[in-house]
């Protein structure tokens, strides 16, 4: 008799141990989000804009890869698209700044429709391949569209009132992120999200089970077109002006490889990578050139390139040695955290 | 219009040498290689050092740029598309584009990224064609790339061919009738490789070269050529290629020069890309979608 409520109580208490140390946990998190923006001013709080506008980016690319297991490798094109369409509405048209990000959603969606509506229909991953090559003409053609875009000079993108300071910047771009984060859970808890598993899984079966395969690619590529256009929309405003050298093909490429490393279909391993390669380039250079011992064969030139090596060599290593990426390493804390028996 | 024709026809045999290289991959694995580029340039960089930096002759630049491009087609099959054999075709899909990334940022890193210069396999001034002014390495690439693909449509007849397809169509199989999958997928990635050294080290000389530069502007073409041949046809890759150099220029000709388009040789790639999968998914030659 004594003995089971030793048990039990041993029980309750470690709950309640366990309970302490999970909110612990998430509150450290967020405190970690929100240090920079109290403490370090105007700077940090635009690397905490960018780094969540990069999450945002990286949601858009695992809705697209790791939930209907397709690859686009313009993803740049279409968060262009989205930063010129807001830059465009909000200088040109003098149109409210959310109308601006609305249309910059809908431009992002409208154009991977068009864009997927032909490449979906063929089975493998041609989408890849046109969407680079889409990327590329986007980048030559529609971002040096004078009348659009403001040819070689960029366009501005005011922001209003509202969101003047980089701190109140800062809280939208992480609403947005959080909201996205929702949609994200949302989606995969529905039917939509288990059909585009299913797809993921093997298409043949899929459509065998009734699920409409070229539907269900197309309308994930759409919400990644829309999302990406969202966050195209905040980059226009974060930086205030947009111009086509912002959206070079490579970033498309090292995007896809941050879903990558952040580990597809794990939210936070995908937040964590986003934010870590968003603040990578504007932080090593400086970090390196600001050491008291500088290695003979390293100058600035070379710092400014190494954090793109850096991403490659991540995700070889992710892919070789946990292809989960950082979402896998986390996982005996997430599983904590939500309190699963395993 | 004639020279731009006549300067398409001799583009577009570089596209048509990546091509036969894309073909060659993924008719034996079914993966599309991003990497394909960078083979070229490993071999481009690596003649650039033994010719113009070592001063060694011209034939030492030339074996040891290719033996270069082989050795990394042979690195990447064994350190990446190997392991990754099991899982999906995405991640390697993924995997590859980090490749060509990787490969990139290690030429900058060890070279600068600054334009070079490599001299042409044949000194002499150019030829006349359709009054586009043809250089004597255009002519020998248009030379190579039909040799080539002669040559690899050949080899898929051989019976070394049909085991690289009878590997790809069905591994467990082709094992039990004494075919080695690990051999044969090394045996393409060499070839393949091979291929897009050959690529790189003669299109080099034709203009200056910077790290990355057969990924930046010649792999799109590229895919779209194997894409436009079929994806699995090497004599389609080699029309395809053509086809879409000419359908380029054509374009920069009349939608760049009498039109103003800004960007127009990727935007007719794209739209002829976007036509081919629109109107005929499986490609000239290609046997199925």
């Amino acid at each position: 008799m004594s003995a089971t409520t030793l048990v039990l109580t041993r029980v309750r208490v470690r709950t309640h141990l366990g309970l302490v140390v999970r909110v612990a946990l998430i509150l450290a998190a967020l405190a970690l989000v929100a240090l920079p923006l109290v403490f370090g001013g105007d700077v940090w709080a635009q690397r905490v804009s960018r780094a969540a506008i990069y999450a945002v980016i990286g949601l858009s690319i695992n809705t697209l890869t790791g939930h209907a297991g397709q690859i686009s490798l313009g993803h740049q094109a279409f968060v262009g698209i989205g930063a010129f369409s807001s830059a465009f509405m909000a200088s040109r048209l003098g149109a409210p700044f959310g109308f601006g990000l609305a249309g910059a959603a809908l431009a992002g969606t409208v154009t991977a429709l068009i864009v997927g509506m032909v490449a979906l229909r063929v089975k493998g991953l041609y989408l890849a391949l046109v969407t680079l090559a889409f990327g590329l003409t986007a980048e030559t053609t529609i971002f040096n569209w004078r009348e659009f875009t403001g040819g070689g000079a960029g366009a501005f993108a005011p922001r209003s009132a509202l969101v003047e300071s980089d701190l109140a910047y800062a809280l939208l771009c992480l609403a947005v992120l959080v909201v996205v984060l929702y949609t994200d859970w949302r989606l995969v808890s529905t039917k939509a999200g288990r059909a585009l598993t299913a797809v993921r899984n093997d298409e043949r079966i899929a459509s065998t089970l009734g699920v409409d395969v070229t539907g269900y690619k197309l309308g994930a590529f759409c919400f990644s077109g829309l999302v990406a256009g969202l966050a195209g929309g905040l980059f226009a405003h974060w930086n205030q002006v947009v111009q086509a050298l912002d959206f070079e093909f490579q970033v498309a490429l090292l995007w896809v490889l941050m879903a990558v490393v952040g580990g597809l279909r794990s939210r936070l391993g995908i937040v964590i990578a986003s934010s870590f390669f968003a603040l990578l380039p504007l932080v090593l250079p400086n970090f390196l050139a600001g050491l008291p011992w500088q290695p003979p064969f390293l100058n600035e030139a070379v710092y400014h390139v190494l954090p793109p090596f850096l991403v490659v060599l991540m995700l070889l290593v992710v892919l070789r040695f946990f292809p989960g990426g950082i979402g896998q390493l986390l996982a005996p804390v997430t599983r904590f955290v939500k309190g699963a028996k395993r | 219009m004639g020279a731009f024709v006549a300067l398409g026809l001799f583009q577009g045999a570089v596209y048509g040498l990546l091509a036969v290289g894309i073909v060659m991959v993924y008719k034996a694995k079914r993966a599309f290689n991003f990497a394909q580029g960078e083979f070229g340039g490993i071999a481009a960089f690596c003649a650039y050092l033994l010719i113009v930096a070592l001063g060694l002759p011209y034939w030492v630049g030339a074996v040891g740029g290719l033996a270069a491009a082989v050795a990394m087609g042979l690195l990447v099959e064994r350190a990446i598309v190997r392991p990754l054999e099991s899982s999906s075709r995405t991640i390697l899909l993924v995997a590859l584009v980090g490749v060509a990334l990787f490969a990139i940022a290690v030429t900058v890193l060890l070279a600068e990224p600054v334009p070079r210069v490599l001299p042409p396999l044949v000194e002499g001034g150019g030829v006349d064609i359709l009054g586009a002014g043809i250089q004597p390495q255009q002519l020998i690439l248009l030379a190579v790339l039909a040799v080539l693909a002669g040559a690899l449509a050949w080899f898929f007849r051989t019976d070394l061919g049909l085991a690289v397809l009878a590997s790809s169509q069905d591994t467990l199989a082709a094992r039990v009738v004494g075919i080695s999958p690990e051999a044969v997928s090394r045996l393409v990635w060499g070839m393949a490789a091979l291929v897009g050294g050959v690529a790189g080290l003669l299109y080099a000389p034709v203009g200056i070269f910077t790290p990355g530069f057969m990924t930046a502007t010649m792999l799109v073409p590229a895919f779209a050529a194997a894409v436009l041949g079929g994806m699995t046809s090497v004599p389609g890759a080699f029309i395809g290629g053509i086809s879409i150099g000419i359908v380029q220029n054509a374009g920069i000709y009349l939608l760049g020069q009498q039109w103003q388009v800004p960007g127009a040789s990727q935007l007719s790639v794209f739209a002829l890309l976007m036509l081919v999968l629109l109107i005929r998914p499986q490609g000239l030659l290609g046997k199925e979608a």
